[in-house]
């Protein structure tokens, strides 16, 4: 028998979802560019792609400077428009633009398709903006498969290359084998707690004994988000992804993508499961700990840079998961010191792979060897990679050092062993990751180019604006690092 | 506090032990069980009776291929617009405008498709 039911009208705030309807809107005005003029429009895309994100941007600032009716919650809090999701917002709109601007000459005169990889990029950004605000497991989920499926395609974009096609096909794979994990979880929290919403289930699982099935759900969700942002040991799709895919979507995988799987994660640990801290967190320091070290251990006996950085990034991730270990006691202030390292590692990360894109328009080559010399040739790109380097290792004034600093505030803030320890164990991997990130200052500072050829390196209009936009975040962070706003506390209450 | 906390992923570790078990007891079980007379025919593909042709590595047009995806694009068009049609006066303007923006963004599928020459059976 069918019951007719009334249909309600959902109220949308209209100003709460404008910045994913203008990117919408952007990616579709880009796809009917590319139908109409075809093969005369590919030179614009890429600008017009840009100005999208920064079109898209205008929203999330007015809705910044509209503070006081903060948070805006949508669709009985499966949406809600907070800080926190504000500033991430802006963030992953200002890291695709670098990304843009790192591809538009890549793909140019690699003749790969160009109007396409524009589009795809658009989709997966508009993914990580429903991300942010996503507060309910489908609307987590479609995000996620949202950002994760173009990121598939895009990874095998050098299609003429095997290397590519492996990317590729590795990626998704693996991509898919954790959403099935991740779904898995998700099923079983739902059937416990009867509602998708994460606020919702939070106190579903308040309970004093301790429930296989709370356990096993929790553990498949952060397994599937440990997929997600390459946490060891489910990691091993990173390394030949990253080498294969063309380096631009590498960086945009390394930084937006990742960053992605981190706000899930945040997202659903701190709002959903802060009843079941006790069955998280131990998962999370193991994840942390284990992170971190392989992480360093595997990137110093890299000799391509990609792939250094890739293992890089893995280490990185250790220090973000970090914070979410002692999540129980300090959830505000693990959620503030992970959307501080994303995006400090937003800038100086997206700055590196600018640097490996530049230098490779010259040498044709990721090896790290092919680095000497080229402080000679090239000295501001030699200064800025330095930069880069230091500020990944954490040495101050450079943002990395508050970065990490406020992941180890964090980790001491609780006073328990297992974060003293935790700690600890971040310093150590900090030494550690100063070996390789000099090692490469070395090649380029002390050795002679491997050719002998001094040529400049020819730095195009679009890699100029993203080597500033990074250096000058990366700096900024690091001298005066109260600029990054204030991400205040998760709305986890139901309306 | 700790043995709580063995004892909480006791059973995740129960959990994939019994995974592999199940399907472990069932094939090992079936192999046990079963006669095993294999002939020339049983290793043939099955085709719902009728003998195989070739191999199971032959080539296929791709054209079929990318007819197929624009089904897809089809397909999901309806698997939408039939719910929705069936409560258009319920829905009203609100609906019709949904709806249009659903269209409008398939059709750009469309349209990309056609414009790149895809639709030319060549």
């Amino acid at each position: 028998m069918l019951i007719a039911q009334e249909f309600v009208r959902p109220i949308i705030d209209w100003h709460g979802v404008a910045p994913e309807l203008t990117l919408l809107a952007i990616g579709a005005m880009v796809t009917l560019v590319d139908i109409i003029w075809n093969e005369k429009a590919q030179r614009i895309i890429p600008t017009l792609t840009g100005l999208g994100f920064l079109a898209a941007l205008l929203p999330v600032l007015t809705l910044w400077s509209d503070r006081d009716e903060l948070p805006r919650v949508m669709w009985d809090g499966a949406y809600v428009v907070d800080e926190y999701s504000l500033v991430l917002k802006g963030l992953f709109l200002v890291s695709a633009y670098v990304v843009v601007l790192l591809a538009t000459n890549y793909m140019h005169d690699g003749d790969y398709y160009e109007g396409e990889f524009y589009q795809l990029v658009s989709a997966s950004v508009v993914g990580m903006l429903v991300m942010t605000s996503a507060r309910d497991l489908i609307s987590i989920f479609v995000a996620i498969e949202l950002i994760s499926i173009p990121a598939y395609l895009m990874a095998a974009w050098r299609k003429r290359d095997l290397k590519s096609n492996e990317a590729g096909l590795k990626y998704m794979l693996m991509g898919v084998f954790a959403s099935a994990l991740m779904l898995y979880g998700m099923s079983l929290l739902y059937g416990f707690a009867g509602d998708t919403r994460l606020a919702a289930i939070a106190p579903a699982l308040r309970s004093s004994e301790s429930i296989p099935l709370i356990t096993l759900a929790v553990v498949f969700v952060v397994v599937g988000f440990g997929f997600k942002v390459s946490a060891v040991p489910f990691h091993t799709w990173a390394p030949d992804t990253y080498e294969g895919a063309p380096t631009p979507l590498t960086a945009f995988l390394a930084v937006a993508s990742k960053a992605a799987g981190f706000v899930a994660l945040m997202s659903v640990v701190i709002v959903a499961f802060p009843e079941q801290s006790g069955v998280a967190e131990p998962l999370l320091w193991v994840l942390a700990a284990v992170t971190m070290t392989v992480g360093n251990l595997i990137a110093m006996r890299q000799t391509n840079i990609v792939r250094m950085l890739a293992y890089s990034g893995i280490a990185q991730a250790g220090y973000m998961i970090a914070p979410l270990a002692v999540f129980g006691d300090v959830p505000s202030s693990a959620a503030r010191a992970i959307v501080i390292y994303l995006v400090i590692y937003a800038a100086m990360n997206l700055g590196a792979f600018a640097v490996v894109i530049t230098a490779a328009r010259k040498t044709r080559s990721g090896e790290i060897s092919s680095y000497g010399g080229l402080f000679q040739y090239a000295p501001g790109l030699a200064v800025l990679m330095t930069l880069f380097l230091f500020s990944l290792a954490g040495i101050p004034p450079f943002g990395g050092w508050y970065a990490k600093y406020q992941v180890f505030l964090v980790l001491v803030e609780p006073a328990t062993t297992a974060g003293y320890v935790l700690a600890a164990i971040g310093a150590v991997n900090a030494v550690l990751a100063a070996f390789y990130y000099l090692s490469i200052m070395k090649q380029m500072w002390f050795m002679p180019e491997p050719n002998g050829d001094h040529t400049r390196v020819q730095i195009t209009p679009s890699l100029q604006a993203a080597l500033a936009i990074t250096a000058i975040v990366t700096l900024v962070t690091g001298v005066l690092p109260g600029v990054i706003p204030d991400v205040g506390d998760l709305v986890v209450a139901l309306p | 506090m700790y043995s709580d906390f063995l004892r909480d992923y006791l059973i995740v570790v129960f959990f994939g032990i019994l995974a592999f078990a199940v399907v472990g007891a069932f094939i090992g079980l079936a192999s046990l069980v079963r006669p095993d007379r294999p002939s020339e025919a049983k290793n043939t593909a099955y085709e719902s009776g009728v003998d195989p042709v070739d191999g199971g590595w032959s080539q296929s047009q791709i054209r079929y291929y990318i007819f197929a995806l624009l089904f897809v694009m089809f397909d999901v068009e309806a698997v939408f617009i039939f719910p929705w049609a069936t409560r258009l006066e319920e829905y009203g303007m609100f609906g019709l405008v949904e709806m249009t923006i659903f269209i409008f963004i398939l059709a750009l599928g469309l349209g990309y498709a056609w414009r790149k020459g895809v639709l030319r059976w060549v």
